[in-house]
């Protein structure tokens, strides 16, 4: 667990703090998106963790430790860091970048390179093809996910991963975001991720930390709360005027209560149960019908679902909804 | 043709030629021991680096001639004062690289070194000065051929070296005296020019060199 305790962080010769009185936890095993418009102070606020950038004021705690009991750099290798630029060693191969934290840490040499050809496989790069490569011959995208696995090297407990999709295009971003989950499944990490695009950070997130200029946390909790009841103005306007249909896209069919069929199913527009609500509720206008029938894998009828049942759960949502 | 020939058979060719080579070598030697701690001290700030960098540039601007005539009023006559001179001549080009190459190493490839756990010195001696090494060995090669050639002139401070059989060559009036010592510096010169190129390919971390081939297409 992360515990940050009233942290806040003045930059020498600045009157101003960037990070302003941060207090929130982040649970082992989840992903903690750190969002926020650009210069809002995530990067300071993650930088805080490892110790790249010291606190001016309050404390962080891992696992109920202050981060302060080991010296920076023993602390440094066993938190997996991928930096927003990612930082490749451009005179050292792929393997030997990748291998960085396990030969500070003095693994023997075959397990290093059984490591390495694993996380090679992992983010879906041929270890044949790249373990002997340069960065220079990598592509950005590929870049990012030497990036990240370098970051998971030495297998750490807590990872900080800062913007680590962002140089790629829209189409990669997505299968690398989709690749990431899958992998966070098996390995069930710490993981604090930041990203100034909002879709990310809800697809990302088990939790969001909204920051608002001058390093204020405007609201913590999972994607689902927050699109439901952002707390303030700033909140909802950041997360954007479609954060109905943001939530929407958050919950999956097999998630609702369905009605029965009545035995009128056959003309209706079917729905695998897989399907988010925001594509179904799409299905349904698109197909200009009330209802559609919900199929499991197997073709099998589970129920109805209707744009009405749809707008119920929207609208209760909405009237929850409370600024302070 | 012959006559050159019979000057490399000269005893005190061979003489010359080691003293050339000794002095050479020696003042290449302090000169990397000097100007290299003093860019590792100085790199860090941008300030101090200007000052070493312009006062390196100050320094190869002064002619080979014009330090040894500062040195021998100072220093006198001999071996000794002569290698001051030339380890003088020696710092700058060294001096300059070393701070440049070093500061030039993307400030991100050593925030991801930092953030991984490397300590100071492990970013250093694993990140900065190998990324750095290429430019680092063009200025000790500039530097050692500046040296080999201006070793010639030490001969005027009595330090002896390849100069002397030109000089003797001027004062009894023999051509092939002053060619064979001029051609055997110039050899000097270029052997020296293409061992340090060849060290520099070798001290050239291969992924850099993919680097370069990349920009240049
Ligand atoms: N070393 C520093 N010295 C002084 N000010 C700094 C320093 N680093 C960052 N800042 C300032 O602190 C503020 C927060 O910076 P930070 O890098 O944490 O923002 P960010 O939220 O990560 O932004 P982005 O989305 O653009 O990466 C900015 O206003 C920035 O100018
Ligand atoms: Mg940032």
């Amino acid at each position: 667990m992360i515990e940050f305790r009233g942290v806040s962080k003045t930059y020498p010769g600045s009157l101003h703090p960037v990070v302003n009185d941060l207090s929130f936890e982040i649970l082992d095993g989840e992903i903690c998106v750190l969002v926020g418009p650009s210069g809002c102070g995530k990067t300071t606020s993650m930088r805080m963790i490892n110790r790249l950038i010291e606190p001016s004021e309050g404390e962080i705690l891992i696992d109920g430790e202050p981060n302060t009991a080991m010296s920076g750099t023993k602390l440094r290798r066993h938190i997996g860091y991928a930096i927003q630029q990612i930082g490749l060693f451009p005179h050292r191969t792929i393997a030997d970048n990748i291998a960085t934290v396990p030969q500070l840490l003095d693994w023997d040499k075959i397990r290093i390179e059984r490591r390495v050809d694993e996380l090679l496989q992992l983010v879906g790069l041929d270890p044949a093809q790249y373990r002997g490569r340069y960065p220079a011959e990598l592509s950005g995208g590929q870049q990012q996910r030497v990036g990240v696995a370098r970051a998971m090297a030495a297998d750490p407990p807590i990872m900080l991963m800062d913007e680590p999709f962002g140089a790629v295009d829209p189409i990669t971003r997505n299968r690398l975001q989709d690749e990431f989950l899958r992998i966070q499944e098996e390995i069930n990490k710490t993981i604090v991720f930041v990203t100034h695009d909002i879709d990310e950070a809800i697809k990302m997130g088990d939790k969001l930390a909204i920051l608002k200029e001058g390093g204020v946390l405007a609201q913590y909790d999972t994607p689902e709360k927050i699109l439901a009841a952002p707390n303030s103005e700033f909140v909802s306007s950041f997360v954007g005027a479609d954060r109905v249909l943001k939530r929407l896209s958050l919950l999956r069919v097999s998630d609702m209560e369905l009605d029965s069929t009545n035995g009128d199913g056959d003309d209706l527009p079917r729905i695998s149960e897989r399907t988010n609500l925001k594509d179904a509720l799409s299905e349904l206008i698109g197909a200009g019908a009330e209802r559609g029938v919900v199929v499991s894998n197997g073709d099998g009828a589970r129920g109805t679902l209707s744009i009405e049942t749809i707008r119920r759960l929207s609208h209760q949502a909405e009237a929850e909804q409370r600024y302070e | 043709m012959d006559s050159i020939l019979k000057v490399f058979q000269r005893p005190d060719f061979l003489a010359q030629l080691v003293v050339h080579i000794e002095l050479s070598v020696i003042a290449l030697l302090i000169g990397i021991t000097v100007a290299m701690p003093v860019a590792l001290l100085v790199y860090r700030s941008r300030l101090w680096s200007a000052v070493a960098i312009n006062t390196g540039n100050i320094g190869r601007a002064v002619p080979s001639l014009a330090i040894l005539a500062l040195v021998f009023p100072l220093l006198g006559f001999g071996f000794a004062p002569s290698l001051v001179a030339l380890t003088l001549l020696a710092i700058p080009p060294i001096l300059i690289n070393a701070s440049t190459g070093l500061r030039q190493v993307n400030p991100q490839i050593i925030d991801a070194a930092r953030g991984m756990g490397l300590s100071n010195g492990q970013v250093l001696g694993h990140i900065q000065l190998p990324i750095a090494a290429p430019v680092i060995f063009a200025g000790i090669r500039t530097s050692a051929v500046q040296v080999v050639a201006s070793a010639t002139l030490a001969t005027f401070i009595g330090g002896g070296g390849l100069g002397e059989l030109i000089v003797l060559g001027f004062q009894r009036n023999e051509l092939a005296i002053q060619l064979g010592g001029s051609l055997a510096v110039a050899i000097l010169a270029i052997i020296t020019e293409v061992g340090f190129g060849l060290l520099e390919r070798a001290f050239t971390p291969k992924g850099l060199l993919v680097t370069s081939n990349h920009r240049s297409k």
